[in-house]
């Protein structure tokens, strides 16, 4: 007797058990759904760590070595102002602070809290000329080492490379850059909101001060204007799954952490960088000096993201061709503005060659 | 013969629904480059905020005539006592820094170290170095 079954029989059988998968999922969903709800924000950045320094919206940890020996120098990875520097250390398994510590590395963080009032001044001249020379000195002092490594991650990047342009001289050893833009015409959507002839960015921030939170998500969001509601979608139909639901929600959480920014440096990133392009045009000085990237000659490593909507690979990819290093290298990975630093492909492919980078460099 | 057709209902729907964010998605920021659609949102933006602007000050005035302090002040109160906290536990004896392991700075990269490393499309990119040369010494020395 012929037992093997027919084509429309397979798909039946898989349909059925399909089904049946589905309508267990939704039990799932109904039941996680109110647990959900009620549950607290999942905790973060629970690498144990000390704070070396705080000063007004700044803040230096120092995280704990695990490995028995360490490479010489240390790390100082500079978090961009706009966000909270836990995108780092996310949970066990999905930090890169807790991968470079394993692989043997010292790392202190540079994170932000929302400027109060006072700080509404701020610019590029505190964060390039004050806070990553005073982190750097302090890093030095703690771990009684004088080369420092500095890792920028998108705005973070931007303003390690300003510092390293303006103190040529060290002591910095290796500059490591994330998505960091340098050709800000190359960020059309964000150069068409703040278009002189329609933005008056001093009026905003004469009347603002401090740039609220919302108003930095917001302008992220119309980047992508149907990704929240998508992943909104998303979220629903992964209910049953602990694992994603963990993951959304940290991620969701650093999203809604945005920071405000002072508008200072609001002030002076559009008029300079978005509206003027002064950082690629070789014309960008703070506090009266100019920045030449051809003044970098320490080892570089960019790291591109391919499918960045934040930082197009071709508003990044200037970097490599403007410093004057003759160590210097460039990876495109695949993946987006977060994903290349926090999501599964930066565990598989970036902090890999992060390390193997540094590893020659840190000794 | 296996055939590509894919009749799951739920795996469509999945794949509708990023057909569809890609779709508005892509709809959406042609929509932004276009002059007057930029224009209207950042009208509509100036507005807001101005109107948030004017609300803020004006609670912010009738709260000073009850003698209140605003949402905004509390939460400003509440970061400087928090600053103010973080910096007494640094005043305070670094008793369990003492216990944070400080290991050697001898570490060396292991030659064979295994690499789960895989670089996307990346024409541009140079082979990495596999060890620094005496020259690479040199030049670092150079340029610093």
């Amino acid at each position: 007797m012929n037992a093997t079954p027919t084509a429309s029989a397979i798909v039946r059988a898989s349909l059925v058990d399909r089904l049946q998968s589905e309508v267990e999922r939704t039990i799932q969903r109904n039941l996680k759904g109110f647990e959900y709800i009620g549950s607290p924000a999942p905790d973060v950045g629970t690498t144990p760590k000390t704070v070396l320094h705080r000063r007004g919206t700044l803040s230096l940890y120092h995280y704990h070595a695990v490995a028995e020996e360490v490479y010489r120098v240390p790390i100082l990875l500079v978090m961009a102002p706009t966000n909270k520097a836990f995108i780092f250390d996310l949970a066990p398994g999905q930090s890169l602070i807790e991968y470079l510590l394993a692989r043997g590395h010292d790392v202190y963080v540079m994170d932000w809290y929302a400027p109060s009032r006072a700080e509404a001044h701020l610019a590029l001249e505190n964060y390039t000329l004050d806070f990553i020379p005073d982190c750097v000195r302090r890093v030095q002092e703690d771990s009684g080492v004088e080369d420092v490594t500095v890792v920028g991650y998108c705005a973070g990047g931007l303003m390690s490379t300003i510092y390293a342009a303006l103190y040529p001289d060290g002591p910095l050893k290796n500059l490591v850059c994330f998505t960091t833009p340098i050709d800000f015409s190359k960020m059309d959507l964000f150069r068409k909101m703040a278009d002189p002839s329609r933005f008056d960015v001093e009026k905003t921030v004469d009347s603002l001060g401090i740039i609220p939170a919302e108003m930095v998500i917001n302008s992220f969001n119309m980047l992508r204007p149907m990704s929240e509601a998508a992943s909104q979608v998303r979220l629903w139909d992964n209910l049953w799954n602990d694992q994603y639901v963990k993951s959304f929600r940290r991620m969701e959480r650093w999203g809604a952490e945005t920071l405000p920014l002072p508008g200072g440096y609001f002030r002076q990133t559009t008029r300079e960088l978005l509206q003027k392009n002064a950082l690629y045009e070789n014309r960008l000085t703070v506090g009266g000096r100019q920045v030449d990237l051809a003044r970098i000659k320490v080892p570089l490593l960019s790291i591109v993201a391919q499918y960045d909507h934040i930082v197009p690979p071709a508003c990044a990819r200037p970097l490599v061709e403007r410093v004057g290093s003759r160590d210097k290298e460039e990876v495109v990975l695949p993946g987006g503005h977060v994903s290349i630093v926090a999501g599964p492909n930066a565990v598989k492919r970036m902090w890999p060659k992060l390390d193997q980078w540094l590893q020659e460099r840190s000794i | 013969m296996a055939t590509s057709l894919n009749l799951d209902p739920f795996d469509m729907w999945r794949q509708a629904v990023a057909q569809l964010e890609e779709g508005m998605n892509m709809l959406g920021t042609q929509s932004l480059k276009s002059d007057e659609v930029s224009k209207t949102l950042l009208e509509i933006s100036t507005v807001s905020l101005q109107m948030q602007h004017v609300l803020e000050k004006a609670l912010s005035k009738y709260f000073k005539a009850i003698n209140l302090p605003s949402r905004q002040e509390v939460s400003e109160l509440a970061d400087t006592l928090r600053r103010i906290e973080d910096k007494l536990d640094q005043l305070l004896p670094a008793a369990p820094q003492a216990n944070i392991p400080r290991p050697a700075r001898t570490r060396r990269p292991k030659p064979d170290a295994p690499t789960q490393f895989a670089p996307g499309p990346n024409p541009r990119a140079p082979e990495p170095k596999p060890r620094r040369t005496a020259g690479a010494k040199r030049m670092r020395k150079e340029a610093r």
